[in-house]
C-alpha cells in the first residue's frame, strides 16, 4: 500500500542507523567491562565520530526535508516545511476532500456536499483523501495508523493532511493523539473503507 | 607530571568525608532546618525519596487499570488524577531535587570549598517545592504536567487553582536552586581549566534552571489569571493563542527536561574516577559537551509541536536540525565515560560496587533512550508513529528512569556509607539491581513496541488489539518488578543503617590498580 508521506523505504534506513548506533554504543560498553584487552583510545577517534555523527545529522535533516516538502506539495497553504513555495496545483489531484470538526470529544467528518457523520468517514480503497481539520475548543491530535499519519491541531487554525486510503475494504482506527481532556482515550473515530474498485483520480479525468 | 595532572588526580578523591553516622546523630530539627550542606542534601534526598514512593505508587495504580482493556476499577478523572500527579511529582519532586541534592552533597567536596554557599536560599527551593507538592496531592489536577491550555483551564473542580500555583511555586523554586548553585560553582578559587567536571555540570545546571524557570512561573501565573478571568492569553476562543502558550512553557519545558539529567551526568563524571582510581580520558571533550547540550537545549523546544503550519519554514527546519545537533554533545559523553573505561584496568572493588553497577546500568539506558532521538526529531518520520504515542514515554522513561533514576540510587548508594557509617547489605542491593535493570528494559522496550504500533499517550482505556493487549499486561509485569527493587532499595536502607556492617575510613578506596594514574592517586607521598 502507498502512503502519503511515503517513508517505508526511509524508516528502514532511519531504523538501521539507530539501530547500529545504539548497538555500537552498547557493544562498546560491554567490550569496556568484560573484553581482557585495554584501548587508549586517542582522541582524534572522537572527532571523527563527531564527523561522523555531523554527517549523519545532516543526512537525517535533508532527508526528512525532502520527504515533508514532497508531502506538502500535495497539499493547499499554509503548510509547514516547504513555505509558500509548498503547493503545487499540477500534482494535487485528490479523490475526496473531507473537512473535519475535532471536539472535547469527537470528530465530525463533512463531505464534499456538506453532509456530516460523526466519528465516521467512508472513502474508496486507494483513494487519495484531503483532510482540511479544525478545532475551536483545545489542542487536539489526528492519528490515522493505517495511513501512516500524524497531526496536531492549534484550535483557531485549519490544518490539511492527505493520505491515501488503505486498498483493503475494512474499518480502520482514527484517533485522537493529544491529550485533551477525560475524554481523551474515548476520542476515536473509524475511516470506512468501502467498496471495491479504486475511482480514477481526478488528475486522470482532467487529462 | 603537570599541574593539570596533579590537580586532576587530587580532583578523584573529591567527595569524600569520614564515615559516620550523621544521619542517627541528627535530631529531627537539626535534620528540617540545619543550614549545615549535608543536612540540607539529606533532607532532600529523603523527600525525592518520598516523592517517588509516592509516584511509583500512582504509576503502580494506573498500570494495574491499562493491564487490560476496559476500565476495570479505575475511572477516567481517577485515572488522569494519578498520571498528572506521578509524572508532575516524579519530574519536580524526584528526579530533578535529587540529582541536585546529591551534587549539593558532592560540590563543596569536588570544588574544596567545604560549605554551601547561600543555604537560606537552599532552604526556600526546598521548602516551595514542599508546598508545591502537597497543593498538587491535594489537587490531583487532571491536566497533565504539560498543563496544555487550553485543555488546563477547561478541567473541572473547585481545586483545580492549586494546580497552577504549585507550577508557580516549583518554578520559584528551581529558580532558587539555579542561584544556589551558581553562587557555589563561583566560590571555586581554582583556574577555571582546572574545574572539575561537577562544577562545569552544576554551572550548565545554573544557567538552564535561571534562565528557563521564569517561563515556568509566568505560565504558572497566566494559567491561574485567565482561569480566573482576568486575562485570557493561552485561550484562542477569547482572543489568545496556544502558540504563546506552547512557546512559553516548552521554552521552559525543554530545558527542564535536561534538568534532571545535566546534574546526573556530573554524578557520573565525579563518581567514575573516584571508582577507576585515575581521571576520565578527557577533561575537554566533558565541559565541551556541557557546554554544547547547555547552548543547544534552548534552540530546540519547537520539536515539541512540530510541525507548526503557522510559522516560517525556516523555522521549522532550523529547530529539526538543532535537535539533531543534540546527539552530538550527548554523545561526547558517553564516548568519553566509555574510554575512561576503556583506557586500563577496571579495578576489582568496582566491579564489586554497587554504585559502579548502577553506573554501567545507567550509560547503558542513556544509550537505548538516546539513540532514538535520531528518530525524533526528523519531522517525517515524527509525523508517522512518534509523535504522542508511547515511543515517546519510551524514550524519556529510558532517560528518566533507566539513566537519571538509576544515577541517583549509585548516588545514594555512594553516600550510604557517609551518612551512616554503615554499608548497605550486597545481596539486597543486587537483586534491586537486577530487577530494576530487567524491570527498565523490559518497560522500555515494550513502551517502544507500543509506540511503533501507534499506542496512544494518556489513555485510561484502549481497544483489544492483539498489538497491544500483550504488551500492556507484560508492562504491568515489568512495573511491579521496578516497584518491588524499589521496595528491596529501601527495606536496605533502613534496615543496614542499624545491622550493617561498619564502614572502613574510605569505603570506596581502589584495590589492585596497575595503571599509573592509579598508583599516583593513591595517598603514598
Amino acid at each position: 500500500m502507498q502512503q502519503a508521506l511515503g517513508l517505508s523505504g526511509n524508516t528502514a534506513i532511519m531504523f538501521a542507523i539507530t539501530v547500529a548506533l545504539g548497538v555500537a554504543g552498547i557493544l562498546a560498553l560491554a567490550m569496556a567491562l568484560f573484553w581482557p584487552r585495554r584501548w587508549r583510545l586517542r582522541y582524534r577517534m572522537e572527532v571523527g565520530f563527531v564527523l561522523l555523527l555531523l554527517g549523519l545529522v545532516i543526512y537525517a535533516d535533508l532527508d526528512s526535508g525532502r520527504i515533508y516538502q514532497a508531502y506538502e506539495a500535495n497539499l493547499p497553504e499554509p503548510v509547514a516545511l516547504s513555505g509558500a513555495k509548498g503547493f503545487d496545483a499540477k500534482r494535487v489531484g485528490f479523490d475526496r476532500q473531507v473537512r473535519v470538526y475535532a471536539f472535547q470529544w469527537g470528530f465530525i467528518f463533512f463531505d464534499e456536499q456538506g453532509k456530516a457523520s460523526r466519528n465516521a468517514v467512508k472513502v474508496a480503497p486507494g483513494e487519495k483523501v484531503l483532510f482540511n481539520i479544525m478545532s475551536n475548543d483545545v489542542i487536539h491530535g489526528l492519528n490515522i495508523p493505517a495511513a501512516r499519519m500524524t497531526t496536531e491541531l492549534d484550535p483557531g487554525a485549519v490544518r490539511s493532511i492527505w493520505i491515501r486510503a488503505p486498498d483493503a475494504p475494512g474499518k480502520y482506527l482514527i484517533q485522537c493523539l493529544n491529550y485533551c481532556g477525560l475524554g481523551h482515550a474515548q476520542m476515536k473515530a473509524w475511516l470506512v473503507v468501502e467498496g471495491a474498485a479504486h475511482r480514477q483520480t481526478r488528475a486522470q479525468q482532467h487529462g | 607530571m603537570t599541574g593539570t595532572t596533579t590537580a586532576r588526580l587530587e580532583e578523584i578523591r573529591g567527595p569524600h568525608w569520614k564515615p559516620e553516622d550523621l544521619l542517627g546523630r541528627l535530631t529531627l530539627g537539626e535534620l528540617l532546618f540545619s543550614n549545615d550542606y549535608r543536612a540540607i542534601a539529606l533532607k532532600t534526598i529523603l523527600t525525592s525519596l518520598v516523592m517517588l514512593a509516592l509516584g511509583g505508587l500512582f504509576a503502580l495504580t494506573f498500570r494495574t487499570e491499562l493491564a487490560l482493556p476496559d476500565i476495570q476499577f479505575l475511572g477516567a478523572r481517577p485515572y488522569l488524577g494519578l498520571l498528572t500527579v506521578h509524572g508532575m511529582i516524579m519530574v519536580f519532586g524526584f528526579l530533578i531535587p535529587i540529582v541536585i541534592a546529591i551534587c549539593y552533597y558532592m560540590l563543596p567536596g569536588s570544588l574544596k570549598t567545604g560549605r554551601l554557599h547561600w543555604p537560606g536560599t537552599a532552604q526556600a527551593s526546598y521548602w516551595l517545592l514542599g508546598a508545591a507538592a502537597l497543593l498538587l496531592i491535594i489537587g490531583r489536577p487532571d491536566f497533565t504536567w504539560t498543563v496544555y491550555a487550553p485543555m488546563s483551564l477547561r478541567v473541572g473542580g473547585e481545586l483545580v487553582w492549586m494546580g497552577y500555583v504549585a507550577v508557580v511555586l516549583v518554578g520559584v523554586s528551581e529558580f532558587l536552586a539555579g542561584a544556589v548553585l551558581l553562587r557555589n560553582v563561583l566560590a571555586w578559587k581554582g583556574r577555571w581549566g582546572e574545574m572539575p567536571l561537577m562544577g562545569w555540570g552544576m554551572l550548565s545546571e545554573a544557567a538552564l534552571l535561571l534562565i528557563s524557570t521564569p517561563l515556568l512561573t509566568l505560565v504558572g501565573l497566566f494559567l491561574l489569571s485567565d482561569w480566573l478571568g482576568a486575562t485570557a492569553l493561552f485561550d484562542p476562543a477569547r482572543g489568545g493563542s496556544t502558540t504563546t502558550f506552547l512557546w512559553m512553557f516548552w521554552f521552559y519545558g525543554h530545558p527542564a527536561v535536561y534538568l534532571p539529567l545535566v546534574p546526573a551526568i556530573a554524578i557520573l563524571y565525579t563518581l567514575l574516577p573516584r571508582f577507576l582510581g585515575r581521571p576520565m580520558w578527557s577533561y575537554a571533550s566533558g565541559v565541551v559537551a556541557f557546554l554544547l547540550l547547555l547552548v543547544l537545549s534552548f534552540v530546540v523546544f519547537h520539536h515539541h509541536f512540530q510541525p507548526d503550519v503557522t510559522k516560517h519554514s525556516w523555522v521549522q527546519r532550523a529547530f529539526q536540525i538543532l535537535t539533531l545537533f543534540i546527539f552530538i554533545p550527548s554523545t561526547l559523553h558517553v564516548f568519553n565515560w566509555i574510554a575512561s573505561l576503556w583506557q586500563d584496568r577496571i579495578p576489582a572493588s568496582a566491579r564489586a560496587a554497587l554504585p559502579f553497577k548502577f553506573m554501567m546500568g545507567s550509560i547503558f539506558f542513556l544509550i537505548l533512550g538516546g539513540v532514538t532521538g535520531y528518530l525524533n526529531a526528523q519531522i517525517s518520520v515524527d509525523s508517522d508513529f512518534i509523535h504522542n504515542t508511547y515511543w515517546i514515554p519510551a524514550h524519556f522513561h529510558a532517560m528518566f528512569l533507566g539513566f537519571v533514576g538509576q544515577m541517583a540510587m549509585a548516588g545514594i548508594y555512594y553516600l550510604y556509607p557517609y551518612f551512616t557509617g554503615r554499608l548497605y547489605d550486597e545481596r539486597l542491593g543486587n537483586a534491586h539491581f537486577w530487577l530494576w535493570q530487567l524491570g527498565i528494559f523490559a518497560k522500555v522496550m515494550l513502551m517502544y513496541a507500543l509506540g511503533y504500533a501507534y499506542f496512544p499517550r494518556w489513555v485510561v482505556d484502549y481497544l483489544p488489539l492483539a498489538e497491544w493487549t500483550t504488551a500492556q499486561l507484560w508492562l504491568t509485569v515489568a512495573a511491579y518488578a521496578i516497584g518491588l527493587g524499589f521496595i528491596l532499595f529501601i527495606v536496605n536502607l533502613a534496615v543496614s543503617a542499624r545491622r550493617g556492617a561498619r564502614a572502613p575510613d574510605d569505603p570506596w578506596a581502589v584495590s589492585d590498580v596497575e595503571a599509573d594514574f592509579g598508583k599516583a592517586a593513591a595517598p603514598a607521598k
